[in-house]
């Protein structure tokens, strides 16, 4: 395939031997899963062993990832099972970051030293309550919640737990017009937080349909509510700055691998990372042209130092 | 230039004895819930003494024409006919008979809405998916108090043909009930669709001018000697200057006088009424006897 590298140096291929000079310079590699290191329950081919290279050449990895439907426990199962590797027992986890656990943290903070034990409305899995709790915060609404009465006036009258200090929304299956009815009479409480864990707009499946994504959601709680979210995902810093404090990293030695423009490539470029997309999920050359010669400087932002067809293809630079 | 001020005195009869129309929206400014603004009733009946067309301008779009007639009547608004009323549902079946092809085919509309809705789509000889098999021609979005992820879903596959239209009711963010409490609007349900999607709705509701255009295929208006009276800055106020209208702002609903005046401050024109009034029952001193 001919390279692609743009008039200003930028999303060039990374060959073999420019792969052996950037890694020379690197300790650590942060990846998306999705797209990346597997599509839905198969590994991309030659993706473990890239990484199973990786770690043997003693560079550290860490997993951020948007997903807040899986605990860091869940995930580091997916990765093990999937032969990607990593610590086991009860340090499994600890290379993952995922939303889930990046909003307890950021709740942890917000909460803290409020007086009374910190309680969360939470639009999401059981996975994201589970985080939740593992750092002190309990959490209501997971789960279906069906419209109780005949209209408004009845399901507004129901009673509302006391002492919820933040509404968090994640990816929710049993979202619904009475939980968002729920979400915003919570958030109209003085000083109640509303967190998002990101804003990806969709969901792709195999063979190319999509399911509606948190985004969605987000943007619904918002619009009803009036408020803006604080998000915790990729793009925003929050969840490199996770990572950065429990890896203890140097942006200038740290790549970030991923396959979204707007949210791997974006977060790695807005955190001073050195940025490789993947072709193996979202986002094509094509849209990494489109951002290039886009005359709006927030699609310039989202072009990748390089590019591979898959991250098998830093395998040869890992041979000895 | 619009500048908020109050309508009252000569200025009030002055702007009445030239005005030949009024369009009304109808929550918050002819009644809260179930109570009807004091003085609104007679003011209608004094319009129509008057010789003065009164059109009603709703973004509701849980009601049928019926039941929004059924409710004028009963909250003592009397000779209101359903020629009168224009509702985001009505002019929603408007737009879907437009622009689909006629007759419509089977299952063409996907509805997020209630039975309202979707009778006054029925009326228009609109069909609906789920009641008959067939590809998916328009998403059109509505006040649902049983959207679910299912359901934003499935809007989303449909929306996948380019071809398929998706259309709002309204994008009103909430509504609020009598007692202060808000509800959550059809632009919270048509915000999750288009970011999904990726597409912007059809906006047949205020501010966009459709239901004007609805309201001029059957009656003369000119818009020079017509009144827009609203209680939403954002959505009423809005309509009557894009429409050409002289826009009155009542404060027995959702916006207040000090959100107007920040907007005149902040040279936002459009969204500054050109006059408020307490209540629609401060008009009834600027009709002649």
């Amino acid at each position: 395939m001919a390279e692609a590298g743009g008039d200003d140096g930028r999303c060039v291929r990374l060959s073999a031997d420019r792969a052996q000079a950037l890694l020379a310079d690197v300790d650590t590699l942060l990846f998306d899963c999705d797209g990346v290191l597997w599509r839905g329950e198969t590994a991309v081919p030659g993706a473990p062993e890239a990484l199973t290279a990786l770690r043997a050449r003693g560079k550290r990895l860490g997993f951020v990832t948007n997903n807040s439907s899986k605990t860091r426990e869940a995930y580091a199962e997916k990765l093990k099972r999937l032969g990607f590797g990593g610590p086991a027992g009860p340090g499994a986890g600890l290379e993952v970051f995922g939303t889930a656990y990046c909003a307890a943290l950021y709740l942890r903070q917000r909460l803290e030293g409020g007086g009374v034990p910190a309680k969360a409305y939470v639009l999401g899995s059981p996975a994201l309550a589970a985080e939740l709790e593992a750092v002190g915060i309990a959490s209501v609404g997971v789960g279906p919640e069906p419209l109780q009465g005949a209209g408004p006036g009845d399901w507004l009258a129901e009673p509302l737990e006391p002492g919820v200090g933040a509404v968090v929304v994640g990816f929710d299956p049993h979202f619904s017009y009475a939980k968002l009815t729920k979400a915003v009479r919570y958030l109209q409480q003085p000083g109640c937080l509303l967190v998002g864990t990101n804003m990806d707009n969709r969901l792709p499946l195999e063979g190319g349909s999509y399911i509606a994504g948190t985004g969605c959601l987000v943007r619904a709680v918002e619009m009803a509510a009036q408020r803006q979210a604080e998000i915790i995902g990729k793009p925003s810093r929050f969840i490199f700055d996770c990572v950065a404090k429990e890896f203890g990293l140097n942006p200038d030695r740290t790549v970030m691998v991923g396959d979204r423009l707007d949210t791997d490539i974006l977060l790695g470029v807005t955190c001073g990372l050195k940025t490789i997309l993947t072709l193996t999920g979202v986002s094509s050359l094509e849209d990494v042209k489109g951002n290039q010669q886009s005359d709006c400087s927030s699609r310039n932002k989202m072009v990748p130092d390089f590019y591979v067809d898959s991250i098998a293809d830093l395998i040869p630079a890992l041979e000895d | 230039m619009a500048a908020c001020e109050r309508l009252d005195g000569g200025a009030l009869r002055e702007l009445l004895a030239r005005t030949q129309g009024v369009l009304f929206d109808c929550d918050g400014v002819l009644w809260n819930g179930e109570r009807a603004v004091p003085g609104a009733p007679e003011l209608l009946e004094r319009l129509g003494r008057g010789g003065k067309a009164a059109l009603f301008v709703s973004n509701n779009s849980r009601r049928s024409v019926a039941e929004l007639a059924a409710r004028f009547a009963r909250l003592g608004f009397r000779g209101v006919a359903a020629e009168q009323l224009f509702s985001s549902a009505l002019c929603a079946a408007r737009l879907l008979s437009q622009r689909l092809p006629r007759p419509c085919p089977p299952g063409a509309v996907f509805v997020l809405g209630g039975d309202g809705l979707r009778g006054e789509l029925r009326a228009a000889g609109l069909r609906l998916a789920g009641e008959e098999p067939g590809p998916v021609r328009a998403v059109l979005v509505g006040y649902d108090e049983h959207f679910s992820f299912a359901k934003l879903s499935e809007a989303c596959a449909h929306l996948r043909d380019p071809d398929c239209l998706l259309v709002a009711t309204d994008v009103d963010p909430w509504h609020p009930l009598s007692d202060g409490r808000t509800t959550p609007g059809t632009g919270s349900l048509t915000a999750a669709v288009e970011t999904a999607s990726g597409r912007r709705a059809v906006v047949v509701g205020k501010p966009s001018t459709y239901m004007f255009e609805c309201i001029t295929e059957h009656f003369g208006v000119d818009p020079a000697r017509t009144l827009m009276v609203g209680d939403r800055l954002e959505t009423d106020i809005l309509f009557g200057h894009r429409c050409g209208l002289t826009t009155v702002l009542t404060l027995t609903g959702v916006s207040r006088l000090d959100q107007a005046q920040a907007y005149l401050a902040a040279g936002q024109l459009d969204l500054v009424p050109h006059y408020y009034v307490d209540s629609i029952a401060d008009l009834i001193a600027g009709l002649a006897d």
